[in-house]
């Protein structure tokens, strides 16, 4: 199986260099190719065969950690949008099936509920299952890992300091005085209401790879995603720790890097604002 | 700058890609790629991010500074009442022509303090302590002899010559 | 490979339904073992103890490189950022008072007129046009500065967060900026 894909791919690269030739060798050898897949592709293709095809260019970031001298480049692929979903990642998954499958990135719920596929779409930082691929014009689609993260492969970015900064804010919890009831921990309905637009984060990491100032301070500066999720627990009526988790925040580098840019605001493929969270926390603190 | 460089020269090796990519041979690819290589490497960044390196094991935290209000909330707080208050310490000028001499050196003290704080800001942001430390002792300290020595400048220029709103005046309508 | 596919079909739709004991079991009794659809791969795998895998992450991290950002982040954000031109107006600024009044303090020593009478008088001798000019310089990154430093602390007060309205506030401020700096240079 390995090996039929993998002709099949050093086929299609041959054909790249003339794209009509190379959309046609794409359907039917894919087709061939792909088992399963090969009903839906078939029943696509007979249902928009007299469609123009509409052909999109994607430029991916690569990068091959197997070859650690060569520098990082950017390969493109031409898809026809006709048969592509609508998404990005329907993309870069169809990229990866037919045409070349050492393109590496990560995915899992395809709808924006595991954060997996973070990356940088056309400049700007989002989860390439949200993101429609841009149909009105026939520019390229830029595609790069969350900036200023180190590179495990291809769009894959090391996140190892962002969960350990997360774990040091301590995302869970904290109470001293046992429940009332002995049972559970009970909240009113207007104490519920803060958390609105803080629990729903899924810690893809946008917002904070997004921040010039983490870019620069990522080592000591937590970052908005790190930042909304302390406000979070500070903003639980739960939650008895309140002191201890300002004090934590209380240095010139864990919040105060922050210079309310709101990048973070703009970029959140879940549409939160971390701006607002952080600026909350900083009232918070000052008085 | 280094970097708007390099990313226009990446444009050029995935246009260049975009034809070659597929027909060249293995070969002459990689000799694309070091091509790029050479170039984007003449090109200096002033501080290049480290290698990585992770501290501890995946499932350690990040240590939690100490504590220090100073450097922290009081400090954010005292900045925002500064720069509160410079907003109708600049206006004032505008709707009284100029301000009275203990105003104008109320107005200098802030705009000090306010520069001085703002200077801070970018040391901090752009001088990491934990990469250059010397450099970042060297930047304090030289702000802070800056500002000294721009203070005594102020008081002299309030004290000889006519204060800083009028002066700003008579030269924007000669 | 299909009928491999087929397989697991059943597989899955028969653990789909809700049938404890069958999922419970299903690995008990060996029956995902043949059908399982992960692909033979011929890599020979070696042990390596906990340290030496940490080792060999260490390393490889020394390799990894650093993923673009401001070259290729939406330039919209990166270059017209209103908080990162409040920052460039007002080291401008502050840069300017401070260059001057070092060199007003050096004066005496060094034979130059810097007083406001004489520099007043130097500056209204240049051609309307430069005049203009040297102000606008001045009254833009003042203006500039002025309304986002407002702006800024109204964010500090948790005001003017709406997702929708930010860029546009600070296209405004960008507008009323430039307005305000051509009236202060031009018509003051």
């Amino acid at each position: 199986m390995a090996a039929i894909r993998s002709s099949s791919a050093l086929l299609l690269g041959a054909a790249a260099s003339r794209p009509a030739l190379r959309t046609a060798v794409t359907s039917s050898t894919a087709a061939a190719v792909r088992g399963m897949a090969q009903v839906a592709d078939a029943a696509q293709q007979t249902a928009t065969s007299s469609e123009k095809p509409r052909l999109k260019t994607f430029q991916v970031y690569r990068w091959n950690p197997d070859k650690p001298t060569e520098k990082p480049r950017m390969q493109s692929y031409t898809l026809d949008l006709n048969k592509t979903g609508p998404m990005v990642l329907d993309a870069l998954l169809r990229i990866k099936n037919e045409l070349d499958p050492t393109l590496t990135f990560r995915r899992s719920c395809r709808e924006g509920i595991c954060g997996s596929c973070a990356m940088n779409i056309n400049g700007t930082n989002t989860l390439a299952c949200l993101c429609r691929i841009p149909k009105e014009d026939n520019s390229d689609v830029k595609i790069y890992p969350l900036p200023h993260t180190y590179v495990i492969k291809d769009l894959v970015p090391d996140l190892t300091h962002f969960y350990k900064q997360y774990k040091s804010i301590k995302p869970y919890l904290q109470r001293d005085t046992p429940a009332p009831d002995g049972k559970e921990y009970r909240q009113s309905k207007e104490d519920r209401k803060k958390l609105d637009g803080l629990y729903e984060c899924i810690l893809c990491a946008c917002c904070s790879t997004s921040c010039p100032s983490y870019w620069w301070n990522s080592e000591e500066y937590l970052g908005p995603a790190i930042l909304l999720q302390s406000y979070r627990w500070l903003a639980d009526s739960r939650d008895e720790r309140k002191a201890e988790r300002k004090a934590a925040l209380n240095n010139s580098m864990s919040l105060y890097r922050c210079h309310t840019i709101l990048n973070c605001t703009r970029t959140c493929p879940k549409g939160l604002n971390p701006g607002l969270a952080i600026a909350q926390i900083k009232k918070e603190l000052a008085f | 700058m280094a970097s708007i460089a390099r990313s226009s020269l990446l444009r050029q090796v995935a246009s260049a890609s975009r034809v070659s990519m597929a027909t060249r041979p293995a070969l002459q690819q990689s000799v694309l790629a070091r091509a790029a290589t050479f170039h984007t490497t003449s090109k200096r960044e002033l501080l290049p991010p480290l290698p990585q390196r992770i501290k501890g094991t995946v499932n350690d935290a990040v240590p939690v500074p100490e504590p220090s209000p100073a450097q922290g909330s009081y400090h954010w707080t005292f900045d925002r009442l500064v720069a509160a208050g410079l907003v109708p310490l600049t206006v004032a000028p505008f709707a009284a022509g100029s301000l009275n001499p203990t105003l104008d050196a109320i107005l200098c003290a802030g705009i000090l303090i306010h520069s001085h704080s703002g200077f801070q800001q970018i040391i901090i942001d752009y001088v990491p302590k934990y990469r250059t430390p010397t450099a970042r002792k060297l930047f304090m300290w030289g702000l802070n002899a800056a500002t000294v020595v721009v203070g005594l400048a102020l008081y002299e220029f309030e004290t000889t010559d006519v204060g800083l709103t009028e002066a700003i005046k008579r030269i924007w309508t000669a | 490979m299909i009928a491999q596919r087929a397989g697991t079909t059943v597989l899955r739709r028969v653990a789909g339904k809700p049938n404890t004991f069958f999922s419970a079991n299903v690995a008990k009794f060996g029956l995902a073992q043949p059908l399982s659809t992960t692909q033979l791969r011929p890599v020979a795998t070696q042990k390596i103890t906990a340290d030496e895998a940490a080792a060999l992450l260490a390393k490889q991290r020394l390799n990894r490189p650093v993923s673009p950002h401001l070259a290729i982040y939406d330039k919209q954000q990166t270059w017209f950022g209103s908080s990162a031109w409040t920052r460039i107006t007002g080291a401008s600024l502050s840069g300017t008072l401070y260059l001057f009044a070092t060199a007003y303090l050096a004066a005496p020593m060094l034979g130059w007129h810097l007083e406001s009478a004489s520099i007043a008088a130097a500056f209204g001798a240049l051609p309307v046009a430069v005049k203009g000019g040297i102000k606008f310089l001045a009254a833009w990154p003042f203006a500039f500065h002025t309304f986002n430093g407002v702006k800024h602390l109204l964010y500090d007060m948790t005001i003017g967060f709406h997702r929708k309205q930010i860029v546009k506030q600070s296209w405004y401020l960008w507008g009323a900026s430039l307005v305000t700096g051509m009236f202060l240079a031009f018509f003051l």
